[in-house]
């Protein structure tokens, strides 16, 4: 019975300290101007805010992931990005489950608020508004840039259904 | 090991990991790129 005590307090140290450096990790990086890979920061600051036309987004083809960040609450996190017809799109997975609208809590939140945010890409700040696109045609290409982009097994019907959600990075004054 | 002392132990242990993570120059890194690399690895 000492024996199994002492196994028990063992293990339970050596998962106390790995859970307690995430937690501190997940601190660290709350104020960080950008997310790292694996946890959200704060608000984006370095970069020069774009002012200008509307750019020709085609260049998002080779970036990977963009730092996008909501005005409400303020955190960011990285994402991948597509462009379709001109406009350019965020998507959201597994949103028809309870873990993933946990975990993609930031898609809800900017369904429910005013989508304000700012996204920043090769060092550039470009402000922008979350307008989640829920049906029509528009989804088709979307879909598709998804998939030729990222693989990402994404259609129409699926997003449709809910269990993806796509988010156009609009002008904020559109 | 009494239970307050385990608790104790505990306690110490985490307030050093944190200030370990927070402080100490390179160990955030380390552990962020050896969960990186671990997820890499085996996340599907």
């Amino acid at each position: 019975m000492k024996l199994l005590t002492v196994g028990a307090q063992a293990l339970g140290l050596l998962l106390l300290i790995p859970a307690v450096a995430l937690v501190t990790l997940r601190f660290e990086h709350r104020n960080a101007d950008g997310p790292s890979i694996l946890f959200p920061g704060g608000e984006l600051v370095s970069g020069a805010l774009y002012a200008g036309p509307e750019p020709d987004w085609t260049f998002t083809a080779r970036v990977p992931t963009v730092e996008l960040q909501l005005n409400d609450p303020v955190s960011s996190r990285l994402i991948w990005i597509v462009e379709s017809e001109g406009r350019i799109y965020v998507a959201s997975g597994y949103m028809s489950s309870l873990l993933g609208r946990l975990w993609k809590h930031w898609a809800v939140q900017a369904d429910d608020g005013d989508g304000l945010a700012v996204v920043r890409m090769d060092g550039t700040r470009y402000e922008r508004r979350l307008v989640r696109i829920a049906e029509g045609p528009v989804l088709d290409g979307v879909a598709a840039a998804l998939q030729a982009k990222y693989g990402m097994p994404a259609t129409r019907q699926d997003i449709e259904a809910g269990n993806t959600w796509i988010f156009e990075l609009a002008p904020r004054g559109a | 090991m009494k239970t307050t002392s385990y608790l104790l132990l505990c306690a110490i242990v985490a307030v050093v990991v944190a200030i370990a993570v927070r402080f100490v120059p390179g160990v955030s890194e380390a552990i962020e790129g050896t969960l990186l690399a671990f997820l890499s690895t085996n996340a599907r």
